[in-house]
């Protein structure tokens, strides 16, 4: 797992113009975070691929970012922009389900096969998924992050708040999270 | 330690092992002594347990740290290609360190307010779009201290919208350098449009041609409801109906003149390490901080910037609440907007407390005089569109000086 110490060497990298990235940084800046960044994505988005092709994207802006917008700091705006965008893909993709299941397109979601824990653990997971898409999208971004194991600084760093707010903010979206998912999946004792 | 200052955030930080030196000492300390802390403790580490068994469901069930970085920048860099793309530098200039006191926060509210300009003629992109032309120019007043509040860079208000213009707005067309030109036969040439002098000056001192610019947005309500609570402005919010419109401003181009004793100002080369951008918003900035010599008139002329917006989109609603936040009570806003045409309008904000306006005529057609009262004389701005070119004089003085001089326009 990556480290405060990863996101401060990346946020020492400076683009060799304002133009563009100089290409032997941004490699170096790539190779850094993405497996980190597409763990993030997958816990968001549920397939290797979708995340693959969010975390290009975030990859892509960072790639067209002038540094002044950056401040610097590759590292935190990176998981920042990433999980704006899954955040996104998510809520976008609730949406679709939700026009086509009224469409009558969409039978049951419950495709999945196999071992019966698997199916549990699925659908869990789509309630979990439900929960952050229906949240503040700041919240779903705090939440996601720290249990992607991102520490108080990382998260600090990322989110550009002071660290010493942190357990505060996550108690709030916690609490968010918590009634939020009471209320969208009752009687499943899952809480 | 007491009890008083233990909150649920810092009891959070423990339970995270977020907590060193004499912080966590003196917690520890406090826990161990006081029953009534170390109950909230193991209720809070309760409570989180719990989401956390949830939010841990989502933790991948195959390896993804077995994927392979570098293949997958191979396949970012034969995906994305090179350089050669759009540059989102432009429009992020805009809203620059230096731009601040210009923009700051208003950015928000001015990317809304920029698309209430303006009917439904042509088909964009596959897609059925209002094309919105300004015609006419109407004043607004607002109280500008509510929406710089949010305006310093380290600001985590003024960060979001940074953010938020890099994720939502993609910069289509790059305006480049301005082309400094020696004639304004040139400067016409050049824009494709006639341009005009201020007669009774003479020769311009210089002229510039600053190229066309188009940007594109995509409208993200609860990003931008986001950015709104995060100002505490919760109470404003963005129609349903506004989420997802793609919106697209084109500015065509525009060409300054400038008159009399201007500042001047740096070589127009442009340094590696500076790009096309960098270098525009520059200078204008030079241009507005010339606005202080007392003995500089400039005439900008501009065809009418066209904003594509979907043609269901309430321009009226969104426009409120852009007004709202800039300091406008929702009553005025919605009375204001129930008098203007969007359609075909370019609001100009201008601060309530230091400036005044009036409605002029100019140039055979109806103008708008802003003048601004500052402690070294009087500034003001005449605004006037005429034959679908915007024109903007401005400079040091009173209002008979600006009518005198538009004028002797030729």
């Amino acid at each position: 797992m990556g480290s405060a110490q990863t996101l401060n060497r990346s946020m020492s990298l400076r683009e060799s113009s304002s133009k563009h990235w100089d290409e032997a940084d941004f490699r170096v800046v790539f190779l850094q975070h993405y497996t980190r960044i597409v763990g993030i994505l997958v816990r968001l988005l549920g397939d290797l691929s979708p995340a693959e092709e969010v975390a290009n994207d975030a990859f892509w802006r960072l790639y067209r970012q002038p540094s002044l917008q950056i401040d610097g700091n590759v590292g935190g705006w990176l998981y920042r922009t990433a999980t704006n965008l899954g955040i996104d893909a998510l809520r976008a993709a609730g949406r679709r389900r939700q026009r086509e299941e009224a469409a009558g397109k969409l039978v049951h979601q419950g495709a999945t096969t196999g071992p019966l824990d698997d199916v549990l653990r699925e659908e869990k997971c789509r309630r979990v998924r439900a929960v952050l898409a229906a949240i503040k999208p700041a919240q779903a971004q705090l939440l996601i992050l720290r249990a992607s194991e991102l520490s108080y600084k990382e998260l600090a760093e990322a989110l550009d708040v002071k660290m010493s707010g942190i357990g505060t903010m996550l108690n709030r979206a916690e609490e968010e999270f918590r009634n939020r998912y009471l209320a969208l999946h009752p009687n499943k004792g899952d809480l | 330690m007491t009890c008083t200052n233990i909150d649920d955030g810092i009891l959070r930080a423990h339970l995270d092992d977020e907590l060193a030196g004499t912080e966590l000492a003196e917690l520890s300390q406090h826990l161990a002594s006081c029953a009534n802390c170390r109950a909230r403790f193991e209720k809070l580490g309760a409570k989180t347990a719990q989401t956390g068994v949830l939010l841990t469901t989502l933790a991948p069930a195959g390896d993804v740290t077995a994927i392979n970085s570098a293949v997958a920048y191979g396949q970012f860099r034969s995906e994305f290609g090179t350089s050669d793309e759009p540059q989102a530098s432009w429009i992020s200039r805009l809203f620059a360190p230096r731009w601040r006191p210009a923009w700051g926060l208003a950015a928000g509210a001015v990317v809304v307010a920029v698309l209430v300009g303006v009917s439904p003629v042509r088909i964009w992109a596959q897609r059925v779009l209002a094309m919105l032309r300004v015609q006419k120019i109407q004043v607004v007043t607002i109280d500008p201290t509510t929406l710089m509040s949010g305006s310093e860079p380290d600001s985590r208000p003024y960060k979001l919208v940074n953010q938020f213009i890099a994720d939502n707005v993609v910069v289509t067309m790059d305006p480049g350098k301005p082309d400094i030109v020696s004639s304004m036969a040139k400067a016409a040439q050049l824009a494709g449009y006639p341009v005009r002098t201020i007669g009774s000056l003479g020769a311009p001192q210089s002229i510039e041609v600053n190229g066309e610019a188009a940007f594109q947005m995509t409208v993200n309500r609860d990003r931008i409801e986001m950015l709104l609570d995060e100002v505490g402005r919760s109470d404003i919010r963005i129609p349903e109906s506004a989420n997802g419109a793609l919106i697209a401003v084109h500015i065509p181009k525009t060409v300054i003149s400038m008159y009399g004793d201007c500042p001047a100002r740096h070589g127009h080369t442009i340094s590696d390490t500076q790009s096309r951008a960098e270098a525009l918003a520059e200078r204008k900035m030079e241009r507005m901080a010339s606005m202080n010599n007392t003995n500089c008139t400039y005439l900008i002329q501009a065809p009418g910037p066209t904003v594509s917006v979907p043609p269901d989109l309430n321009m009226s609603e969104i426009a409120e609440a852009a007004l709202e936040l800039a300091g406008m009570s929702p009553a005025e806003a919605h009375s204001f907007c129930q008098t203007v045409d969007w359609s075909s309008t370019m609001v100009v904000p201008i601060p309530r407390n230091t400036s005044s306006y009036e409605t002029v005529s100019v140039d055979g057609v109806q103008g708008t005089l802003i003048t601004e009262t500052l402690t070294q004389g009087n500034r003001y701005s005449l605004l006037w569109i005429k034959n679908g070119v915007i024109h903007s004089l401005a400079g040091h003085g009173n209002s008979s000086d600006a009518l005198a001089l538009a004028a002797s326009l030729r």
